[in-house]
């Protein structure tokens, strides 16, 4: 018993030598190389083909007068509509506005895109949502006003784009709308 | 007699123990100041000097090992006779006698483009040498070296490897509209990532850091595009009538949880990586958006406003078993769940200002760790160890580090822009 001890120290001993002692005895840089292979840094391409600007929000007054053409095409103005603090019910006043674009919209031809906007507060990606709920309540309401569901679309640019870039109510209570963009 | 000869063992292997046990030294908190690391200044091993050089060498150690928490940096430096960096080549007592436990000794030699960077870690009480790493590469590859070391560093004083070779993807709206860009966790190296004069935003990494998946308006609606970063190669993988957006890369990297309104408003849906729908996971007339996995792939936290107000939920991967996380504040939103799976972090709107907080999954330990301003967006490091979010303290935007205790607010994004919404990826 004594003897198995005394080898089991001995090894012990050993074995402990050969781990913490052993980096004494030779150089124990791990060569690493190369660590960065000359990796080039590829700059990502430039994209494709450069998207459009997003199209320029197209609300009439239509400047230019056909000349030659003797109907004249009516000229349609779609006012936006505005919402309440983390709302998108419409307001009475919002609801007037939308009857006039329902009739006005009937008198054209052309494809109509509700843009949902939001004010700066909150979280961008809580405010897409929002902005596309405000968007998808004022294409409802069209619809049940008479407008043909596939003249309408939507879509939200949450708080990415406000109209007024203050800080303060006033300039809040102008971002958070839907926009009404005649579409080309 | 046993036990004596335990306490034998055990008095022979203290100083292996201590390498095989993860833990180096007792670092049961972050922000753990008592320890004092010494960086010696940084030597020309042959070739031609170069001071600038020299200098970025040692700023890299002192940023990234300030920021990393069991130690203080000694500012101050030892009055050797000899300074050379290898074991035998220098003398511990003027680091002793200055109140160093740990020393980083390091040095360069340049030929042409090349640089080799040797780095040596000592433990000054005892005289011993603990790690050394040599590394040879290209000039422009000196940080990338550098903090490979510092990643090192935290390996051999923790068991762990730090976060500091990770990237950051972001959002910022530099050149007028918003793009995706990257660049080192530390803001070196910014690399413009789309160039598409719309809006881009909710960048992911990919949990091998070699991909990235984000939103963008680039063809009009809000869709979600991959990407791999250095080939640039791209492929638009949702593009469902609505919003496409706040994808998040599963953690075994081959599903992705996203938010999307094709089906009438904001759900919570998991597409494969190449955009085949595989399930629908809320089905509620309320905002469903930001998911986040847990690190086994078991459950999904995301904001909904089902209650009247965003708050955390947590559900299932399966979207069974849904329960709320968040009951304190009105407006809680940005969920990132930590890559050991014990905490949430999250953004909550208050007084005009956004805080961050954690959370535990069970709902308990719910903590605040910013109190100023507009703080937003946080995600975990890929180790756990810090927290990249955007904040606001003197009105411009930009990115910040900091620890996962809220010590430590650094930061690092530096060109003047509003930049936002931070992903740090893992090591490359």
């Amino acid at each position: 018993m004594k003897q198995k001890m005394a080898k089991l120290l001995l090894v012990v001993c050993f074995g402990a030598f050969l781990i913490s002692g052993c980096s004494c005895l030779k150089e124990d840089v791990k060569v690493e190389e190369p660590i960065a292979p000359p990796v080039k840094v590829v700059e990502a391409p430039p994209a494709p083909a450069p998207a459009p600007p997003p199209a320029p929000v197209v609300v009439a007054p239509v400047k230019e007068v056909p000349v030659v053409v003797p109907v004249v095409a009516p000229v349609v103005v779609l006012q936006s509509v505005y919402f309440g603090f983390d709302k998108y019910v419409l307001t009475a006043d919002a609801s007037d506005v939308l009857k006039k674009n329902a009739d006005a919209i009937k008198k054209i031809t052309s494809k109509v895109q509700i843009q949902g906007n939001c004010d700066e507060r909150g979280s961008a990606e809580y405010n897409l949502a929002l902005g596309e709920n405000r968007a998808k309540t004022a294409q409802k309401y069209l619809i049940t006003l008479g407008v043909p569901a596939d003249r309408l679309s939507v879509i939200s640019f949450g708080k990415e784009k406000p109209l007024d870039t203050g800080h303060n109510e006033a300039a809040w209570a102008k971002n958070r709308r839907d926009d009404l963009v005649i579409l080309k | 007699m046993k036990s004596a000869l335990c306490l034998i063992i055990t008095l022979l292997l203290f100083p292996t123990a201590s390498f095989a046990d993860p833990s180096y030294t007792e670092v049961t908190a972050q922000g753990n100041r008592q320890v004092y690391l010494a960086i010696a200044p940084v030597k020309n091993l042959g070739g031609t000097p170069n001071e600038t050089i020299a200098r970025e060498i040692g700023d890299i150690l002192k940023f990234d090992l300030n920021l990393a928490g069991p130690f203080s940096i000694l500012t101050g430096s030892a009055n050797e006779a000899s300074s050379g960096i290898r074991p035998g080549e220098f003398d511990f007592a003027p680091w002793r006698s200055i109140g160093a436990a740990f020393l980083i000794k390091s040095g360069y030699a340049i030929t042409g483009n090349s640089i080799t960077l040797e780095f040596r870690m000592y433990d000054v009480l005892n005289g011993k040498s603990l790690d050394s790493k040599r590394y040879t590469g290209v000039l422009k590859d000196l940080r990338k070296m550098t903090h490979t070391f510092s990643d090192e560093t935290l390996f051999v004083i923790t068991g762990e490897k730090g976060p500091f070779t990770g990237k950051i993807t972001y959002v910022s709206p530099l050149s007028g509209n918003k793009e995706i860009f990257v660049m080192d966790y530390d803001g070196y190296n910014v690399q413009k990532i789309t160039n598409n004069g719309t809006i881009n935003i909710n960048p992911d990494f990919s949990p091998n850091g070699r991909e990235i998946i984000y939103t963008s308006y680039k063809k009009g609606n809000p869709d979600l595009y991959r990407r791999e970063i250095t080939t640039g190669v791209e492929a638009r993988i949702s593009s469902r009538q609505g919003a496409n957006i706040t994808g998040a890369w599963s953690p075994d990297g081959s599903r992705i949880a996203l938010a999307m309104s094709k089906d009438g408003n904001s759900e919570i849906y998991i597409i494969g990586k190449n955009g085949n729908e595989l399930a629908r996971l809320t089905h509620h007339e309320a905002i469903d958006i930001s998911p986040s996995w847990s690190p086994d792939g078991s459950h999904i936290a995301f904001v909904s406003d089902r209650l009247g107000s965003p708050q955390i939920f947590i559900m299932d991967s399966n979207g069974s078993n849904l329960r709320r996380l968040t009951y304190d504040g009105k407006y809680n939103v940005n969920p990132d769940w930590s890559p050991k799976g014990d905490r949430i972090l999250y953004s909550r709107q208050e007084a005009g200002g956004f805080q961050i907080y954690t959370i535990s999954p069970d709902g308990t330990g719910n903590t605040q760790l910013t109190t100023d301003g507009r703080n937003e967006n946080p995600h975990w490091s890929p180790d756990g160890r810090f927290i990249t979010f955007s904040a606001n303290p003197a009105g411009g935007e930009a990115i910040y580090v900091m620890r996962a205790d809220g010590t430590g607010k650094t930061r690092v994004s530096r060109n003047g822009s509003r930049d936002m919404q931070p992903a740090w990826s893992n090591h490359l």
